[in-house]
Order: structure tokens, then sequence, then C-alpha cells
């Protein structure tokens, strides 16, 4: 059986818990939160710089050359033609959404200048955090042209895997009533 | 410590450095080229299964960190068989019943109970329970009990793929048996660094604090799931 080497009295034991306690919360507080959530109470997760994670999606968004600058305005949405490019790195994937109500149509059409990328074209329910989608087109293509209406509210996209060598930038021209749009 | 645990530690290793073993640590979630995987999947795929179960324990840290608490006060071989077996059995019925029988458990929350299991272990091995209750609760079935736990966190990450139903029993089964050989990996390495550990007087020296922050961390992994459910 179990061996066991460490007898505190009540007192340690509870200062002791009481120290790992604060610990966690203080970490919580000023690390963790910040960092995962950009919950901030006490500012020194801003302070430290750790909150930096939860700006990456506007400035990789102000990256991209967009024809048309659109409303980004969360919640707003807006009837809108948009040319966006989106690079997609060298072996990898990357997912490009746009935040749109229920029973919206979205017509569109993207392009690669001639490597077939696998795509998966789905969407995301508004809110939900188990992770769950639903797919409307999956295959391994160099374009495609269509169109779908939105089965329910929250982000609806693609996620484009690039299993080539190089980089593969992908042409994409949306029309239809969309609010936010970004890289996921 | 048997020897041949030892060597088995250097060759699984070599076999992870061999394989490209992944830097960072997902705990719990799935990467981007498994993901691809998974949802283009079709028919059995014993190996792919296999390696995304391993892989999946050898990088969760904070079933790790559980590891650590368990194995802390383990000096005999026997014993760490015994306890591993538990978790073990836990695990495994959970992950093929909440699939089989597609029950979903908030990833959030499975989590924190995971945290939990951090915290409990921690305190006990201060001899929490016994300066408390008088007795520590049976370590076992906590063992057992929050293997099923872990289980069910698995069952629900691997649900919200919806994995196709051919060849799915038998892909769960590689799946698991993958998780259990990730297990093993990983336990060799904590047994490893802690049968070296003990042998010095620091061991006894640091046990306080070592099972003070690892109550702590099991604090911070509660608190950041449960905010993440609050939030959700």
């Amino acid at each position: 059986m179990q061996q066991q080497t460490i007898a505190l009295t009540k007192a340690t034991l509870f200062k002791y818990t009481l120290v790992s306690l604060i610990f966690a919360a203080i970490t919580l507080l000023t690390i963790i939160l910040p960092a995962e959530y950009n919950i901030d109470p006490t500012g020194i997760g801003q302070t430290l710089g750790l909150t930096v994670f939860h700006n990456v999606k506007a400035e990789k968004t102000t990256t991209l050359t967009s024809e048309k600058v659109s409303e980004k305005v969360s919640g707003k949405v807006k009837w809108a033609i948009e040319t966006i490019e989106i690079m997609v790195p060298a072996l990898s994937g990357v997912e490009y959404k746009f935040t749109m109500p229920q029973y919206k149509k979205l017509s569109y059409e993207w392009s690669t200048n001639g490597t077939a990328l696998y795509f998966d074209l789905h969407g995301e329910p508004e809110g939900d955090t188990t992770g769950y989608f639903e797919s409307y087109a999956i295959a391994t293509l160099k374009g495609m042209e269509g169109s779908f209406t939105t089965p329910f509210s929250g982000d609806h996209g693609w996620y484009w895997k690039n299993t080539s060598n190089s980089s593969v930038t992908v042409q994409l021209t949306v029309k239809g009533e969309f609010g936010k749009h970004s890289l996921k | 410590m048997p020897n041949s645990l030892q060597q088995y530690c250097l060759l699984s290793l070599t076999i992870l450095l061999a394989l490209g073993l992944p830097i960072e640590a997902f705990a719990h979630g799935v990467d981007d080229s498994t993901r691809t995987f998974l949802q283009q999947n079709t028919g059995i795929q014993i190996i792919p299964f296999l390696y995304i179960g391993a892989k999946h324990m050898v990088t969760g840290y904070d079933h790790l960190l559980f590891l650590v608490g368990v194995l802390f006060f383990l000096y005999r071989s026997r014993d760490v068989l015994l306890y591993v077996s538990m978790f073990t059995l836990g695990h495994s019925l959970t992950l093929l019943f909440g699939v089989i029988s597609d029950i979903q458990v908030n990833a959030y929350l499975i989590d924190a109970i995971i945290g939990l299991s951090v915290i409990y272990k921690g305190f006990d091995n201060l001899g929490g329970f016994t300066q408390l209750l008088g007795k520590s609760p049976n370590a076992k079935l906590a063992v057992l009990i929050f293997g099923l736990f872990h289980g069910f966190g698995l069952a629900t990450k691997l649900q919200e793929f919806q994995l196709p139903e051919e060849g799915l029993i038998v892909n769960l089964i590689a799946f698991n048996v993958g998780v259990e050989l990730g297990q093993f990996t990983a336990l060799a390495f904590i047994l490893l660094v802690i049968n070296f550990w003990r042998k010095h007087p620091s061991f006894i020296q640091f046990a306080t604090s070592t099972n003070c922050l690892l109550m702590s961390t099991g604090f911070m992994l509660m608190g950041y799931q449960l905010t993440g459910y609050f939030m959700s």
C-alpha cells in the first residue's frame, strides 16, 4: 500500500492548502485568465502583454488585402460583395469564417492559382462550445463556385488545408448578408 | 524499479523522437492535422487511431499531473501496476460506453473534474485526509472513479468529429490501446524521474512543497476550466 511520509499538523495543513489556493488564484487572475479568455480584472495581464492573443485575429485580418473594407461591427449584418485574399501557408490549414444569422444566403467563388486544396465548408452554431459543426461541402479542389443558406446562426466558412510545400493564396469573392469575418 | 522499465523508457524516447514528438501540449485538444484526418477517415484505421490515442495521453499535461500525484508515494512496481490498471479500467469503460451510446458531457466540466483529481491527490499526499478524517479515502477506488471521468472526456472529444460508423468499434479499440501505450510511456518517464529523485535527500525535503504545488496547479486547472464553462 501507499507509504505516507508527510505528516502535518492540522494548522500547517490548513496553512499550506490556503497558500496553494492563493497562489493558484493569483496565477489565474494575473496570467491564465487574461491570456486564455481575455478576462483581466487586475490589469496585470495587459501590462505583461498577455492579452495579445486576443488581438491576433484582428491583426491577421488587417494584413489581408481586402478590396472593400466591410463594416466590422459585431452583430451587425450588411449585404455586401467582397473579395478577400487568404494565404494558406505550406503544410498547414487555415479557417476563414463569416458571422451570419440564420437562413441567410451567401454566394461564393474561390480559386487558387492551380494548387488543389482540401477544404471543408461548414458552420458552427453561435455560442457552441462542444466543437460541433455542420459541413456543407468537403472536397479537394482548385476552386469552387456555389452558395449556401445558413441552417443556424453562427460562424460559417472554410477550412482549407494545404498539403503542398509552398504557400497557396486563395482568392475568395462572397456576396450576401454577413457581419464580421476573419481568420479563425 | 526493474531495469527493464528503464530500458523501456529509453526505447520509448527514441521512438517518440523518431516520430517527431510535438513540443506543445494540447491537454485534450485535437490539433489541425488530426482534425483533418478524423474528418476524412473512413473504415478501419488501426495505426492512426493508435497514434492519436497515444499522443493524446503523452501531451495531456493535466493527466500527467494526476499520474505524478498517484505515483509520488508508490514505491513498489506491483502497486504502480495495480493503480495504473484501475485507472485504465476506468477510462476504457467510459470511453467505449460513451462513444457507442453517444453520451456527451461538457468538456469544461470534465476537465474541471480532472483538475479536482489533481487537487485531491496533492492533498492526499500531504496526509490531508488522514489528518482530517482519520483515514485516507480508498485510493484505488478514487483512481478508478477519476479514470471513469477521464474516459468521458475522451469520448466527448472524439464524438465532436462525428466519426463514421464504419469500423468505429475497431477504431475505438485502437484509440484506447493507443491511450494505454501513451500512458505507459508517460508513466515510464515519470517513474524514471521520481525514482531517481527518491535516492536523494531532497525528495523528502521537497515532498511537501511539491505536493502543495501539485494542489495549486489543480486549483488553477479547475479555475481555468470552470471559467471556460461559465463563459460559454
